[in-house]
């Protein structure tokens, strides 16, 4: 799985050093490093560091032993996203399902509404990151029995 | 050779009655019938020529009930036929239990007692040294207990995923490709006796949900009851929602799901490139197996071809029985 884990490093040699160690140590591949020295605030600089782990297990004993050594995570991003189309048959708002979904971490990709007043029928295709895909779709059951509405998903 | 009796005289049990008794099925002869109205028998077996249409038009019926043609002790197979009844599996349970209890080998097609007791059924099996064989009660004439539990006993079955009820299957197709409404799909299919007059079992998901857990149980060794499947059955699709699925290149279908999250019935989206993604009232079925991977097994899941699931169910006895001289 790629991510992009987020670091606050201090702004002194070395320090990126401890953070990578623990990369390697979990099997983590590293594909590109961004310093945003534009960005410094209060002695920190923000580093973005693309990486391949093997499993979340992995990506999750990283970011352990990154913060054991003093560093914090700001933000561990997945950039593997998973695409599933689901209808929801029945009178929902387009825009109560797009803030579900936004409130989700994921984002509706296109959407399409068909059957009117009298037979709606909504069509979405989401994006969500792939870990978060089975919580999403339990989400959206709960929100379509909200709605009175038939939620269908990818089988 | 092996005496058998069926009970329960209709669609199949006319067709397996008249194959046993004209020699089709090697090894076997019939030597009882029962249905609702008595039973009929002949010990020493009967010809093509000596079944009736009817029993009631036989002269030999006798106005009892089945148990009392089981409980004579004149077979060594009991092919019970009767229809389901999912709310108590009756008269069907008894029936069974009661050939068991004698030692009788069973074969069977009826859902209601294997669903609602296998692990009980299963144990008195064991206990009394029978065999019960339910080939027939799922996926009509498709091997799908059989093709885990003889050719794929080794490998372990992680998922079943299918299209498990020919009728659901019939009438979404129709709304797929004609863009019919399902009350009008649903009226055809009745006209075509592919539905039943009341085929609320069939679009709630319930029949689906009944053939899941028998597969979960006698496949993966699970213990699962109707009640522990969530089921959503397919009265609330609309021909505008299998339209909007056609243009995503995908349709609607009936998917029984048995996996490490459990049993659930509910219409799914299924891309029309998929294997499982069959029309009419064929039946599908994807075993996920954990060495061989995704199997896809397909075919006519009632009528005619159950007859062949019951026959072979009935070779497979008389093939054990010989072999172990008990016949």
């Amino acid at each position: 799985m790629r991510v992009k884990l987020t670091l606050a490093l201090s702004d002194r040699p070395g320090v990126l050093l401890k953070a990578l160690e623990q990369i390697a140590l979990n099997g983590g591949n590293i594909v590109s490093i961004i310093h945003r020295r534009d960005s410094i605030t209060s002695g920190y600089v923000p580093v973005s560091i693309n990486v391949e782990f093997p499993d979340s297990a992995s990506l999750e004993r990283a970011k352990k032993g990154i913060e054991a050594s003093g560093i914090p995570v700001i933000e561990a991003e997945t950039l593997e996203k998973a695409i599933c189309t689901i209808l929801l048959i029945g009178a929902v708002k387009i825009e109560d399902l797009l803030r579900r979904v936004h409130e989700l971490g994921s984002r509706v990709a296109e959407v399409s509404m068909t059957g009117g007043l009298t037979s709606p029928c909504i069509k979405a295709v989401i994006e969500a990151p792939s870990e978060k895909l089975s919580t999403l779709l339990a989400s959206l059951e709960s929100f379509a029995e909200e709605q009175g509405a038939l939620l269908i998903t990818e089988w | 050779m092996l005496r058998c009796i069926i009970v329960g005289y209709g669609f199949l049990g006319k067709r397996l009655a008249k194959l046993i008794a004209s020699g089709a099925v090697r090894g076997i002869k019939l030597v009882g019938i029962a249905s609702s109205k008595g039973y009929i028998y002949k010990e020493d077996g009967f010809l093509p020529g000596d079944l009736p249409d009817d029993l009631r038009s036989s002269s030999m019926l006798r106005l009892a009930p089945a148990s009392e043609l089981i409980d004579k002790r004149i077979a060594d197979l009991l092919v019970e036929l009767t229809p389901t009844n999912i709310r108590d599996g009756e008269p069907g349970l008894s029936h069974i239990r009661l050939a068991l209890e004698q030692g009788m080998d069973v074969v069977t097609a009826n859902k209601g007692p294997i669903a609602l007791a296998y692990k009980e059924l299963m144990g008195l099996a064991e206990e009394k040294g029978a065999m019960l064989l339910h080939e027939a009660t799922v996926g009509g004439g498709i091997p799908l207990i059989s093709l885990k539990n003889r050719c794929l006993v080794a490998d372990e079955l992680l998922s079943i995923k299918g299209i498990l009820n020919g009728t659901t299957n019939y009438i979404l197709s129709r709304m797929h490709f004609e863009g019919m409404s399902l009350d009008l799909a649903l009226r055809e299919a009745q006209m075509l006796g592919i539905a039943e007059r009341d085929p609320t079992l069939d679009l709630e998901g319930v029949d689906t949900a009944l053939k899941l857990v028998i597969l979960a149980n006698s496949l993966m060794n699970m213990s699962k009851r109707l009640s522990d499947v969530k089921i959503k059955g397919i009265t609330g699709i609309t021909s505008e929602a299998i339209a909007a699925a056609k243009e995503s290149g995908m349709t609607i279908k009936l998917i029984g799901i048995a996996d490490e999250d459990g049993l659930r019935v509910a219409p799914k989206l299924v891309r029309l490139n998929d294997p499982i993604c069959v029309h009419g009232t064929l039946n599908a079925v994807s075993f996920n197996f954990r060495i061989l991977g995704r199997l896809t097994i397909i075919g006519e899941g009632a009528g005619e071809s159950t007859v062949s699931a019951l026959i072979n169910d009935i070779h497979e006895v008389v093939k054990t029985r010989m072999r172990s001289n008990r016949i």
